[in-house]
């Protein structure tokens, strides 16, 4: 390591690689995704949509599960009523 | 970004040496032997064929279902 | 932050968004098994006939009839569009994220909170103009009245609506992993099992014979069957192409069983502890490092492209074959009154129906269609492995915190080493999967080729997180010992 210290630059080497790890940090301050970010997320291989939690209106998974399984089964009603009147569409 | 744009003149410049590097990757890789091959093949197989299992009860539902609508 | 930012325009719909909620305290092993498999049956069970479809058989017929298994999307049914939506727009925003044209600083909690809602919200949007294009197309019947087209636009955005829901629960930690990609799996392993071992009857001809969904099933009924002769029944199991036949089934286990060889194929880096002496192990990389994930951005785009057409030929041109936009991207025509094959040149990009028709009705396509497949895919790995947080830097980073250097590099020469092994990794990862996708669907097995390949590698990639956290959770799972002795340890 010979290089000449540059003028106004930190004076050791150790110090100026500190200076120089500092800056390579700044230059990634905005990552890609956000794994990269450090917060989870889609990774190389495995797509992960959801993994934060917004300020929106929040549900039990359960409730969910509850709600497909009832819609589905609204549809098989509306099958049904259709069926049974004959004329709805 | 530059490393991408760098990356595509590299493409752009020497397909042939893209290949040479794959291929050179692909030789330096370790292959699983055939004990392990059938190993992964026998678990990969079980599972997956189990869980086909599992959703087709799911979907043999439909059939009487539909016949009734339909 | 001047300027507009695209994911400013998710603020509005914030709050009205539902959002299930992350799990308050970590969810055990068994129950994330339980709840991952409910939401799979769950979307499985939504595979259900539409209301509101016009009975007279329609002229419009299915355009996207190869691309559907790899979305585990069903025709006709709640799930038409499958997980294509929610596929679609995480891969485009997280790559436009990635190539900073969507300014988004993932390090601020409510910039995450944005492009999430953001993605959900192309997801959801996506599903209402994929039905009304259906739905205007005629696809569901010519002359609709207003009822039936408001109840087809609700039954299918309300049902897309549910999967971005299904998947959520899956992502927030409640399932393993990805709920897109446990989703897929688990319908491409079904779609798989029915086609071998189907046991649903349809009719095939005039005279009242059915014959069974499933090739293996079809086989043995064959071969009982009192109106065929020996070999007629063998020689119908294996050639049928109305139904799934037993050539495909043998096609399709050979592609698997190559994806579970190729899998395996990794690059065994040599590292060593810095704290302790004498600690030394390997870094593998994988092959695949990108995973499938490069064979689903290629069908994202394939399918764009086909849903365009279709709406240029169809909604525009109505099929017309005297319209110029019919002779310049080429029309539809309509096979066995079941599927909408494209014409030359949309054909190009269209894998054949089988062998022998892409040979003497489409020469070109092979060569167009893997070429596409390959430079897709490059492209795609390429740009991935840097912005999914697994590039040479991030890993060399994991390394640091984690006391590891590679054997024979001082700390700092890591990064560089890795940087000459993961890109090339990713993208010949990405050309060796093209390369069998296109080897598969040129043989003709009409998207399964490549739906197998999505959900085997899918599978391997849930498999690995789940024994990881199968160990994590230090075997403590009654659902294993229910089963027996735990079936991982790969």
């Amino acid at each position: 390591m010979s290089t000449p210290t540059p003028p106004g630059g930190q004076r050791t080497l150790q110090k100026r690689r500190q200076a120089q790890s500092v800056k390579e940090k700044q230059q990634k301050q905005t990552p890609a995704s956000t794994r990269q970010a450090g917060f989870g997320g889609s990774s190389n291989s495995v797509l992960k949509l959801y993994t934060d939690e917004a300020n929106g209106l929040r549900v039990d998974p359960l409730v969910v599960l509850f709600l497909a399984v009832g819609f589905i089964f609204s549809v098989v009603a509306l099958h049904v009523v259709a069926k049974v009147t004959g004329k709805l569409f | 970004m530059a490393k991408s744009n760098n990356q595509i003149e590299k493409l752009a410049e020497a397909p042939v040496e893209f290949v040479k590097d794959g291929t050179a990757f692909i030789q330096k890789c370790k292959k699983p032997s055939n004990r392990d091959f059938l190993q992964i093949v026998r678990a990969v197989g079980i599972g997956f064929v189990a869980v086909g299992i599992i959703g087709y009860a799911i979907k043999l539902v439909h059939i009487p279902i539909r016949y009734l609508i339909v | 932050m001047a300027g507009f930012r695209l994911i400013e325009l998710a603020k509005p719909f914030l709050p009205l968004l539902p959002e299930v909620e992350v799990p308050y305290e970590k969810i055990g092993f068994d129950d994330k098994v339980v709840y991952t498999i409910i939401a799979a049956l769950i979307y499985l069970f939504g595979q259900f006939p539409l209301a509101g479809v016009s009975k007279e058989a329609s002229g419009v017929l299915d355009p996207l009839y190869f691309l559907r298994s790899v979305f585990a999307a069903e025709p006709k049914t709640l799930l038409e569009f499958g997980v294509f939506p929610v596929v679609s727009s995480a891969l485009i925003m997280q790559v436009l994220a990635g190539l900073k044209l969507i300014k988004v600083n993932f390090k601020i909690r409510q910039d995450r909170e944005l492009f999430q809602t953001c993605t959900k919200l192309f997801a959801l949007l996506q599903y209402l103009v994929l039905a009304n294009v259906f739905i205007f197309s005629g696809y569901y019947g010519t002359d609709l009245s207003v009822v039936q087209i408001t109840a087809l636009n609700v039954q299918l955005v309300v049902a897309g609506f549910f999967v971005t829901l299904l998947v959520e629960v899956i992502d927030k930690g409640y399932g393993f992993a990805s709920g897109a990609m446990a989703i897929t799996t688990v319908t491409i392993s079904t779609n798989f099992v029915a086609d071998v071992f189907g046991v649903g009857q349809f009719p095939v001809d005039n005279e009242g014979h059915t014959e069974p969904q499933g090739a293996f099933i079809n086989l043995i009924q064959s071969l009982r069957a009192s109106h065929k002769t020996w070999t007629g029944a063998i020689v119908g199991a294996f050639n049928r192409d109305y139904l799934p036949n037993l050539t495909t089934a043998f096609l399709v286990l050979a592609l698997a069983a190559s994806i579970c060889f190729l899998t395996n194929f990794r690059l065994e880096l040599p590292i060593r502890s810095t704290r302790t002496r004498g600690v030394n192990n390997v870094y593998p990389i994988r092959l695949f490092y990108v995973g499938s994930l490069s064979v689903l951005f290629a069908y994202v785009i394939l399918f764009y492209i086909h849903v365009g057409a279709f709406v240029l030929v169809q909604l525009i041109a109505h099929n017309n074959p005297s319209s110029i936009i019919y002779k310049v991207v080429g029309g539809y025509a309509s096979h066995n009154n079941l599927l909408y094959v494209p014409q030359f040149p949309l054909s190009l990009l269209t894998p054949p129906k089988s062998f022998v028709e892409c040979i003497t009705r489409q020469p070109l396509t092979p060569l167009f269609f893997t070429t596409f497949l390959v430079i897709t895919g490059i492209w795609f790995a390429g740009l991935w492995q840097q912005i999914s947080g697994s590039s040479a830097r991030d890993i060399s980073e994991q390394f640091k915190e984690q006391g590891i250097t590679l054997t024979g590099r001082r700390e700092q020469g890591v990064t560089k080493e890795l940087d000459k092994i993961v890109p090339v990794a990713a993208t010949t990862g990405a050309i060796v999967l093209g390369l069998l996708v296109a080897c598969g669907e040129l043989l003709g097995l009409k998207g399964k080729g490549a739906s197998i390949i999505v959900g085997v590698s899918g599978g391997f990639a849930l498999l690995e997180l789940i024994t990881a956290e199968y160990q994590q959770s230090g075997g403590q799972s009654a659902l294993a010992q229910v089963l027996g002795a735990p079936s991982g340890g790969i």
